[in-house]
């Protein structure tokens, strides 16, 4: 399966921010764009979703079929998922409910609220509580933040966590990580690190849009892409990571 | 037949079992005719006499939402709908039937009901009591028949809480009343199950005015719940029903309303409590439908570490004014309490949040907390905010949040990332938004509640 993004022009409020991106993922591959400050990485993921406040122009096709003009829950349900680097609280709302929500409930689509409570996807639901325990504990979430409101007072930490636990549950057919390192003690980032490990090996393509190299000291990425001024300048593999991390970006500036 | 001295006099010829409907409009005869179609007592006739002049001189409310469309000439104050009370679910008439199918009473019977008492139009006419009730001397029974079965019960505490003279449409009440429920628990009695009683109103301009007395003896406990849901009307229809409360010394009372009346019901209802030493009163109050609610669930705490919580929700949508909040009064020492609303605003839609705490001299050591939440899901919806504190003793600690929060487009962004329609990811942080209510709900009534938000929202963006 494939991920294409060809020509990528985005703006916000009319400045042009991507001019001209290119990308090309493949499923269970690990793509790292890597670029400073203003370079228009947030902006790429924003885009990816079909945020309402960017304007695109070009194409993005996964598995053969044209998303661009979709809605942002039609490129989720296409199989798109954002990890956000500052994802917004819902109080009440927790994320065993959302996880619920999206996977909806394959047996019983009249929403019936009695019977909804049975099925999530195709699995009941004790088996779906089940599985969403068993990833919470290999990335070190204590349950007590599953039925909290999401990201609702959760520390920088907490919040990556819990955007990890929904790729692996939502197990998407290419995932976006937007800054997933920043703020993360080096336990988190090992472990932030290895979930986004096991999606990629369930087949997931991953694009992980950073500023610095360090999660990648965990991830070894298979294709690494420099991002500046709205455009890739270089692409390569992980030696190019590298050297970012020796010589800065300032070699790439255009 | 003592009372029956006006026999035929205002045109009521029905028999006891024809279906009888009162005359449009309001005067002594129609009060006079209510208390003989019920045979009730000389001392009610008069107390719904005495109410009715009292209802006369008091004028409308000036605060609140706009009462200037109630024609009370129009409205028909008494309709009866059938004579006798039934006592199982097949004895019911197949119409009552369907309406009641539709809302789900035998599911929610079966599951958690102790005693089912389901107003139709004025009168009970479906009860079943759970023989565990009965057994425990706990009396709970439609008003017409506490009056007729317990009359020294229910004349020690009928209005002794909510007054006539408390205000206009407490006065139409004690002048109109029909139906509603009494409940007396024993001393040290626990009833664990909830009671629950479904409302309705079924005629044109109809006022439903039921009355309700529940007294919880020292040490008792027993949770209440209501539920009410109408049919859409032409006509403008009035529901002004009075609740009165009595919680002796270390009772604990729970009140549930959910109310669901079509948009063109003017809900005007006097709740209050009583709560005496070391006594806990509880109301949980959801206003959905109606034209214009307004209702302010009070508690009394007249005894020494008494106390009360009102804990409101309030979804206001297009044409709507949900006016409704809480009312304290720490009369006794070391009382406490807490007032939490949620209102929520749509479509042009309006809710207030009217509240007041008062701390009387003498009660020191007071603690009062008061939350108030506005979520506002447009522009053109609105929310405002009238708490009032009066504190005449020292040391009292009042505390007061109050926050209105619209949905964010990035709360919407985030939940449509994860495969949300527009209008499920509203639903979802609209019920988020009330959790902390619906949670004391009981399951079948946080269930209907969330599917009653999504039904609000479905359709409702473009």
């Amino acid at each position: 399966m494939l991920l294409t993004v060809s020509d990528l022009h985005v703006s916000v409020e009319n400045k042009p921010i991507l001019r001209g991106l290119s990308l090309r993922v493949k499923s269970g591959e690990v793509h790292a764009v890597m670029g400073p400050n203003g370079s228009g990485k947030s902006t790429l993921a924003y885009a990816f979703l079909g945020h309402p406040a960017y304007t695109s122009r070009g194409k993005i096709v996964l598995n053969n079929k044209d998303i661009s003009h979709l809605s942002t829950e039609d490129r989720a349900k296409a199989g798109l998922f954002l990890a956000l680097q500052s994802p917004i609280a819902i109080p009440g709302v927790t994320v065993t409910n959302l996880l619920r929500a999206a996977l909806g409930d394959n047996k019983n689509p009249s929403h019936n609220p009695i019977l909804a409570r049975r099925f999530v996807g195709s699995l009941p639901v004790e088996e779906f509580m089940k599985a969403v325990k068993e990833y919470a504990k290999q990335l070190h979430i204590d349950e007590s933040f599953l039925s909290r409101g999401i990201h609702d007072g959760f520390s920088g930490g907490e919040k990556k966590k819990i955007e990890m636990l929904q790729a692996l549950v939502l197990k998407p057919k290419f995932a976006i990580f937007d800054e997933i390192d920043t703020g993360l003690d080096v336990d988190a980032l090992r472990i932030v690190a290895r979930g986004i490990g096991m999606l990629s090996q369930k087949g997931t393509g991953i694009i992980i849009i950073t500023h610095y190299q360090r999660i990648l000291k965990y991830l070894k990425p298979d294709v690494v892409h420099i991002l500046v001024s709205g455009k890739i300048v270089k692409t390569g593999n992980a030696e190019l990571a590298k050297k970012i991390e020796d010589n800065g970006y300032t070699q790439f500036s255009v | 037949m003592a009372t029956l001295n006006f026999p035929y006099k205002y045109g009521f010829h029905e028999k006891e079992n024809y279906v009888f409907k009162s005359k449009r409009g309001l005067d002594e005869g129609v009060v006079k005719s209510i208390s003989w179609h019920k045979q009730e007592p000389d001392w009610m006739l008069n107390f719904r006499l005495q109410a009715l002049g009292l209802f006369r001189k008091k004028s409308l409310p000036v605060w609140g939402g706009d009462l200037t469309h109630i024609h009370f000439d129009d409205l028909y104050y008494y309709i009866k709908p059938t004579e006798n009370k039934v006592s199982s679910w097949n004895d019911l008439p197949a119409e009552i039937k369907h309406t009641y199918d539709k809302i789900g009473i035998p599911e929610a019977e079966k599951k958690f009901l102790a005693g089912v008492s389901a107003q139709y139009e004025s009168e009970v006419v479906y009860k079943s009591i759970n023989q565990m009730l009965a057994k425990k001397g706990v009396i709970f029974l439609d008003m017409d028949s506490a009056l007729r079965t317990y009359p020294d019960l229910v004349k020690q505490y009928f209005g002794t809480v909510v007054p006539s003279a408390d205000n206009k449409f407490a006065a139409l009440n004690s002048a109109v009343w029909s139906g509603g429920s009494f409940i007396y628990v024993p001393k040290g009695v626990r009833i664990e199950l909830p009671l629950q009683a479904y409302f309705r109103i079924n005629a044109a301009s109809m006022g439903q005015f039921e009355r309700t007395l529940i007294i919880a003896d020292e040490g008792s406990y027993v949770h209440y719940v209501e539920g009410c849901t109408a049919p859409i009307y032409s006509t403008d229809s009035l529901h002004a029903a009075v609740v009165e409360i009595v919680v002796k010394k270390g009772a604990r009372v729970r009140y549930t309303t959910i109310q669901n009346w079509s948009t063109n019901v003017y809900n005007l209802v006097t709740k209050r409590a009583r709560a005496e030493e070391e006594a806990i009163m509880e109301w949980v109050d959801g206003n959905l439908g109606s034209k214009l609610t307004m209702k302010y669930p009070s508690v009394y705490l007249v005894g020494r570490k008494a106390r009360g919580e009102v804990l409101s929700i309030a979804y206001a949508g297009p044409g709507q004014h949900q006016d409704a909040g809480g009312r304290i009064l720490h009369v006794a020492p070391e009382t406490s309490s807490r007032i939490i609303s949620k209102s929520i605003s749509r479509g042009g839609g309006r809710t207030s949040y009217r509240g007041l705490v008062q701390v009387h001299p003498g009660a020191d050591h007071v603690k009062s907390k008061v939350v108030c939440d506005a979520l506002l899901l447009d522009e053109a919806s609105r929310s405002d905010t009238y708490p009032t504190m009066k504190i005449d003793q020292q040391g009292a600690r009042v505390e007061h949040e109050a926050t209105v929060s619209k949905i964010g487009d990035e709360q919407l962004f985030y939940l449509q990332s994860r495969g949300l329609t527009k209008s499920a990811a509203e639903s979802m942080i609209v019920n988020g938004f009330i959790e902390p209510i619906v949670k004391e709900l009981p399951l079948e009534y946080a269930v209907e509640m969330n599917r009653l938000i999504e039904l609000q929202l479905e359709g409702s963006v473009g």
